[in-house]
């Protein structure tokens, strides 16, 4: 079953190239490249994963749609692929907290550029273990 | 930015003998000066908050409020104010006293015009190299932001879309590919990962504000570094198969910053990996020793050639002999160093060219 994935990032040039690749899989990709549009997006639509930029802008504009993400009981359920340009940022933006703070009850942290078989098998390892997740309750 | 040399300097001259003040003005009449005087300390204290001097002039003796109180109070309202005490005859050691409580310099009754134009003069140059320092170091402070964020988004952000899109395309041509071509996008992809990686190590460098770091000390365990920098450099010891080893033994805690400390051990273990063939091992030991917490990084690499060693820890430098490295190892270790001093450590480097190198760096246990 195809697969339904949103991907908010400002960087056009860089979506293209993640998009690309994903082409590869049984995917199909909206994308958003700004959180106001992000918002918009997630509200309208029921997606198995979100690629998301923490860094969006210049003041790490990602960080709120995480939170969001994390106060609202739906969304948290969907499995997101946190990307970033240094993983150090993560632990600079929260100070105190490990180098992988758990934004939703499955994600993970990937530093850009993504190497394609990376990018393709961590997407897939998150899908199946949210639908466990799922599964379970 | 810094005050120009055509701007008079403001000085206030304190003093409860007329013949004092009176002499005093005769001596700077036509010099570049704004001048303005009290014959008491409180008054003195109330034109300091208005005119704003440069320089005050006070004699320690007076009466009401006396020239040491003075003294303090006009630091309290501003420190970067040159405060001058007068002292009497034969009172040397007030004189000693009041520069230990900050006066900058002391000028005894009676004095030559010459003395007192010398001391007015070095007085208003010192106020005024006080008041550069400050304003340079905002204006460094502001430069390393911005450099900061322009080199995130102008140089980062789109290398980092080009080696995207890089990876992409071999990974749609890879069936079609020739090797020659493979070996091209080899090519192009590591030369690029390079200079990404030499950004990276440019960022962390500039985001670590050394003057700034005693401030942020909290107590910690040097081990949440260590295993910050190992999950940092996954990636690379996956890729050479290297297995990397973490002993630790009851650590006590050290103050310090954590992000800092993350940096040198990823500089250091990061240079472990680097000069370490594949398939070997890279040793990390961690333990109290007299007052100090060890840790010891050992790799079983090409090792450093003795003349090398003494300037392992100075910017720039990459050793002359021994594999290609990839670039910014030579900046990160003379952070690494100005770290570990920031933190009241020191850190060494032992090796056998041809066996391996041992860093070892030291840290003061925090005192409850």
């Amino acid at each position: 079953m195809t697969k339904k994935l949103l991907m908010i990032d400002d960087d056009p040039d860089f979506v293209a190239g993640i998009k690309a690749i994903l082409a590869s899989g049984d995917f199909e990709v909206d994308v958003a490249y700004n959180p106001k549009d992000g918002l918009r997006a997630l509200e309208a639509k029921q997606y198995d994963l979100l690629l998301l930029d923490i860094m969006m802008g210049r003041g790490a504009e990602g960080i709120m749609i995480a939170r969001k993400l994390r106060k609202n009981p739906k969304l948290r359920e969907m499995p997101v692929l946190i990307m970033t340009g240094m993983r150090e940022q993560i632990a600079f933006l929260f100070p105190g907290e490990p180098v992988h703070p758990r934004f939703v009850d499955v994600d993970e942290l990937v530093e850009k550029p993504v190497e394609p078989k990376v990018l393709l098998e961590k997407v897939n390892t998150l899908i199946q273990t949210a639908e466990a997740k799922k599964a379970e309750k | 930015m810094t005050q120009t040399t055509t701007e008079k300097a403001k000085i206030l001259i304190i003093d409860d003998e007329e013949v004092v003040i009176d002499s005093c003005l005769q001596i700077l009449k036509g010099g570049a000066f704004e001048i303005q005087t009290a014959s008491n300390g409180s008054a003195g204290l109330q034109k300091v908050e208005v005119f704003q001097p440069d320089l005050v002039f006070v004699d320690l003796k007076m009466p009401g409020i006396s020239g040491f109180e003075v003294l303090e109070k006009v630091h309290a309202l501003d420190s970067t104010i040159v405060v001058v005490v007068i002292t009497g005859f034969a009172t040397v050691s007030s004189a000693v006293d009041a520069m230990k409580k900050g006066a900058y310099d002391f000028l005894p009754k009676p004095f030559t015009p010459d003395e007192f134009r010398l001391i007015t003069r070095r007085s208003v140059e010192r106020r005024r190299l006080m008041l550069e320092a400050i304003a340079l170091r905002r204006e460094k402070e502001l430069l390393r932001e911005q450099f900061a964020s322009i080199v995130s988004h102008e140089l980062k952000a789109p290398l980092s879309a080009v080696q995207q899109n890089l990876f992409a395309l071999e990974f749609e041509l890879e069936k079609a590919m020739t090797e020659d071509q493979k070996g091209k996008f080899e090519r192009i992809k590591t030369r690029i990962g390079d200079m990404l990686k030499l950004i990276n190590s440019w960022l962390r460098v500039i985001r670590v504000d050394i003057n700034q770091l005693k401030v942020g000390f909290k107590p910690l365990s040097v081990a949440d570094p260590i295993n910050a920098a190992i999950e940092n450099l996954a990636t690379l010891a996956q890729r050479k198969g290297i297995q990397i080893n973490f002993e630790l033994r009851d650590l006590p805690q050290i103050n310090g910053d954590s992000l800092s400390l993350s940096e040198v051990f990823i500089n250091i273990i990061g240079n472990a990996l680097k000069y370490s063939p594949d398939f070997s091992s890279v040793t990390i030991a961690a333990q109290a020793e007299d007052k100090l917490v060890k840790v010891l990084v050992r790799d079983e690499g090409i090792g450093i050639p003795s003349e090398d060693l003494p300037h392992v820890f100075d910017g720039f430098y990459r050793g002359k002999s021994g594999q290609e490295a990839a670039a910014g190892h030579g900046i990160g270790l003379a952070v690494a160093h100005q770290i570990v001093q920031a933190h009241d450590g020191a850190v060494s480097v032992e090796s056998t060219p041809g066996k391996g190198t041992t860093f070892i760096v030291c840290l003061p246990i925090l005192n409850v």
